[in-house]
């Protein structure tokens, strides 16, 4: 069958078993595979009430039919499972040649479960999974970890120090910086005592209309190396050609989000990153876009940092220093940290103490403390256990939960919403918490694509998510890169699933399979108790106005744009897909929830 | 949204992309269409010439809606299209008068945008149930289709983009318009050059499969 294998590895832990087992190819066309079958594994096998970090939660590390198929950004895969830092859904995304060589080992999933006994690591090829004990690789850092299980003609993910201590926004990574990094999915392999896996595969996936898979990657190059975001921009800067662009428009956010304007970006920009820090390019597998940076400082070299955790660890923090920075960039990937919510931790941290609500040294601008706290946090040294909970918990403990810059406990990225309102329904909504990749309103708020909108308006932006988001789950769930989104759409993706299936998929197939795997996600919160309530934006950012900067004076209208958004998507007034909808997307007869509250819908 | 409808209904009578009456446009508001007036001019649109009436359901509305109410219905149910434009491009729908199953642009322009325009036919062409099915089938696999002898249908996430493929699309028939009425000149005037005319694009013997 191209396209998918119809074939999950399943292993579980305390069993010590490894298992394949067929899956249902409707159920791959319905959900596509990646994020979608990883949303449908979770939703049908782990009800949300279990411990996140208990035996009953599982990781699915899941590709998609593009994956390790060879065509611009077919090196993506997904990795799901309840989280232990939101209680939500959670997919990481990642560019690892993990999972091109879980595909080529012959699997649409790699399906873990269980705690073992003593720490391990997963060897997977296409005749199953063997377990290894892990005693001499628990304690190391991910590139010793990964230099140790390294093999020709096989790709390897670990945990740090972090996943191991369980810190709940740690992260699944390889020696290349390339994460599976947000919602503490390396929390859960650490919690299951699983230090390491390692694909082995060489088979490369077939195509079922070569001839026509040509000719839609062609035009598909075609487009990328025309447009100028794909061609240059991020070739030439890589994601950290937002820090200029960002602070212009006044959404770069600073200090905890207390400002949209950082009177130093310039000092970390990508620009500077270029001219002072940059070792040379590189891509993920099978992409032409390239927006990967090999860096050095005066003492270190890897890779990075990225725009987000520019913001993050940067204009965030209030700091400048770009060497030190970018250290800490390293020392993340290191460690097996998710950055994002690192900042996000450190800034909310930083707040606390300066209002004297946290007993602590830290303040914006010290560059000096921020190696040794990332240190403490993946430690979880000191205050550093505190940290290592993530901004939400740290704020409750300190009685000033306001001051956490997260949505369902996931800190936010570095987009300031009240600069463009269409982005601040999209962290309010998305099924993860606050996220930038679920739908991102960058495109028409700032970029122009698919063309620019008035980003200070709230009226007309619910629809156009909408499809935005459904577009970023058939991205996620096929297993490309949303980096190509910039230059080619769903009629691309539609043409190149149905050349290599050989199964026909209209346009609007694929926005329908989006919307499918949306619902569910949804379901699953619903479940797991989230409700309209839940989607929402710190109060920062719906009543203070930004005081300076080129989003001055504003602030988020999501109320206006929420009962908007629900009666667009076919919800209740409540958030709840009703009967209908879910009929209509062939979603009826998995819905869990009680009688009682499906009638209510 | 008004001044939205008012700058691209200018635009497309500016263009000559439809007739002083000619043309509609909507755009859908959740389970709301926002439809122009029948017999409204796209060049001079105000606050009355935009109607609102059900996704689903008949209201008083639809006695003032565009008489294509039904096809843009059916488009919304269908797709996930937000945005509608209708028009009756000249040289495009003199081109769905002469071309068997699809229009394939020739020039760089239109290949990169378009590829492929199908073009389908019907035997009642205006407001009715026959081109509201076609219309929402050609619109889950393409932005834009022609209806013989009649016009273009065309969707986009926002009015612009469905803006841009009517307008895409009528260049581009100018162009082989304009191609091949230098390719009939040159058979009795040979001093205009050679008759053939010169490929420069990569499968583009493909385009017809788009």
């Amino acid at each position: 069958m191209d396209g998918w294998h119809a074939r999950i590895l399943r292993v579980d832990l305390s069993q010590g078993t490894c298992q394949v087992e067929q899956i249902d190819r409707q159920i791959l066309s319905q959900f596509l595979g990646g994020r979608g079958l990883g949303a449908y594994l979770l939703y049908t096998e782990v009800p949300p009430q279990v411990d996140p970090l208990g035996p009953d939660n599982l990781l699915a590390f899941c590709t998609g039919p593009m994956t390790g198929v060879q065509v611009p950004t077919g090196g993506r895969s997904s990795l799901s499972t309840l989280s232990p830092l939101t209680g939500t859904v959670m997919d990481s995304n990642s560019g690892s040649q993990f999972g091109v060589r879980l595909k080529w080992a012959g699997y649409d999933a790699l399906v873990i479960r269980g705690v073992a006994e003593r720490p391990v690591w997963l060897e997977v090829d296409e005749q199953g999974g063997t377990l290894h004990t892990a005693d001499d690789l628990w304690g190391l850092e991910i590139p010793q970890t990964i230099a140790k299980l390294h093999d020709k003609g096989a790709s390897a993910v670990c945990i740090g120090p972090a996943g191991e201590n369980l810190v709940l926004f740690s992260a699944i990574m390889n020696d290349e910086g390339k994460a599976y990094g947000r919602g503490g999915v390396g929390a859960v392999m650490g919690s299951k005592n699983l230090k390491a896996i390692r694909a082995r595969g060489q088979h490369r996936p077939g195509v079922a209309e070569k001839e026509a898979l040509d000719f839609v990657e062609y035009e598909a190059r075609k487009m990328i190396s025309a447009s100028p975001r794909t061609s240059q921009g991020l070739p030439e800067f890589g994601t950290s050609v937002l820090v200029n662009l960002m602070n212009w428009y006044g959404v770069l956010p600073t200090r905890n989000f207390q400002q949209g304007e950082f009177e130093q970006a310039e000092a970390i920009s990508g620009e500077r990153l270029r001219e002072e820090f940059l070792t040379k390019r590189s891509a993920c597998w099978s992409c032409p876009i390239g927006c990967k940076r090999e860096t050095h400082t005066a003492t270190e070299k890897g890779e990075g940092p990225e725009y987000e955790t520019i913001f993050a660890l940067g204009s965030n923090l209030g700091i400048a220093d770009f060497e030190t920075l970018i250290e800490a960039n390293y020392l993340c990937n290191r460690l097996g940290l998710d950055t994002i919510s690192t900042g996000g931790t450190i800034g909310c941290a930083m707040e606390l103490a300066e209002h004297g609500l946290l007993n602590s040294e830290l303040r914006f601008g010290r560059a000096d403390l921020l190696l040794s706290t990332i240190e403490d946090i993946a430690y979880r040294r000191g205050q550093g256990a505190l940290l290592a909970e993530g901004s939400r918990r740290l704020a409750l403990r300190c009685e000033a939960p306001e001051l956490a810059m997260q949505v369902k406990g996931l800190e936010m990225p570095g987009y300031d919403p009240r600069g463009m309102q269409g982005q601040g329904l999209l962290y309010a909504t998305s099924n993860r918490g606050a996220c930038h990749l679920r739908g991102n309103m960058l495109g028409p708020e700032l970029l122009g694509l698919p063309k620019m909108l008035d980003r200070f308006a709230a009226e007309g932006k619910a629809g156009l998510l909408i499809v935005l988001q459904h577009t970023s789950a058939v991205i996620d769930s096929i297993g490309m890169c949303k980096f190509v989104n910039f230059a080619i759409g769903d009629e691309f993706f539609a043409r190149m699933l149905s050349a290599v299936t050989g199964t026909h998929y209209e346009v609007q197939d694929l926005q329908t399979a989006g919307e499918r795997i949306w619902n569910l996600e949804r379901l699953y919160n619903l479940q797991a108790g989230f409700s309209r309530a839940d989607d929402t934006l710190p109060p920062r950012l719906l009543a203070e106005p930004l005081e300076k900067g080129g989003s001055r004076g504003r602030t988020v209208d999501l109320d206006a744009m929420l009962g908007e958004y629900y009666r667009f998507r076919g919800w209740t007034q409540d958030g709840v897909p009703t009967p209908r909808k879910l009929d209509a997307l062939g979603l009826a007869d998995l819905d869990k929830r009680p009688a009682k509250e499906t009638i209510h819908a | 949204m008004l001044e939205q409808f008012q700058k691209f209904g200018q635009d497309l009578f500016a263009r000559g992309l439809t007739s002083s009456h000619g043309g509609n446009m909507s755009a859908r508001l959740g389970d709301r269409i926002l439809i122009t007036r029948t017999g409204a001019m796209l060049n001079h649109l105000t606050e009355k010439d935009l109607i609102e009436t059900g996704l689903e359901e008949n209201d008083s509305g639809v006695m003032l809606a565009s008489s294509e109410l039904v096809v843009h219905r059916a488009i919304y149910q269908n797709t996930s299209a937000l945005a509608i434009v209708h028009v009756h491009p000249p040289i495009a729908v003199a081109l769905s008068l002469v071309e068997q199953d699809a229009i394939i642009p020739i020039d760089n322009e239109g290949s990169y945008v378009l590829r492929k325009v199908p073009i389908v036919q019907a035997e009642l062409t205006t407001g009715s149930k026959e081109v509201a099915k076609l219309a929402a089938k050609m619109l889950r696999e393409y932005k834009i289709f022609m209806l013989r002898g009649h016009g273009c249908f065309s969707i986009g996430p926002v009015l612009e983009e469905a803006y841009q493929w009517c307008s895409s699309l009528e260049e581009a028939c100018r162009i082989i318009y304009l191609t091949r009425l230098l390719q009939l000149a040159q058979v009795g005037v040979p001093a205009l050059g050679g008759a053939e005319r010169i490929e420069f694009r990569k499968h583009s013997e493909d385009y017809d499969k788009w």
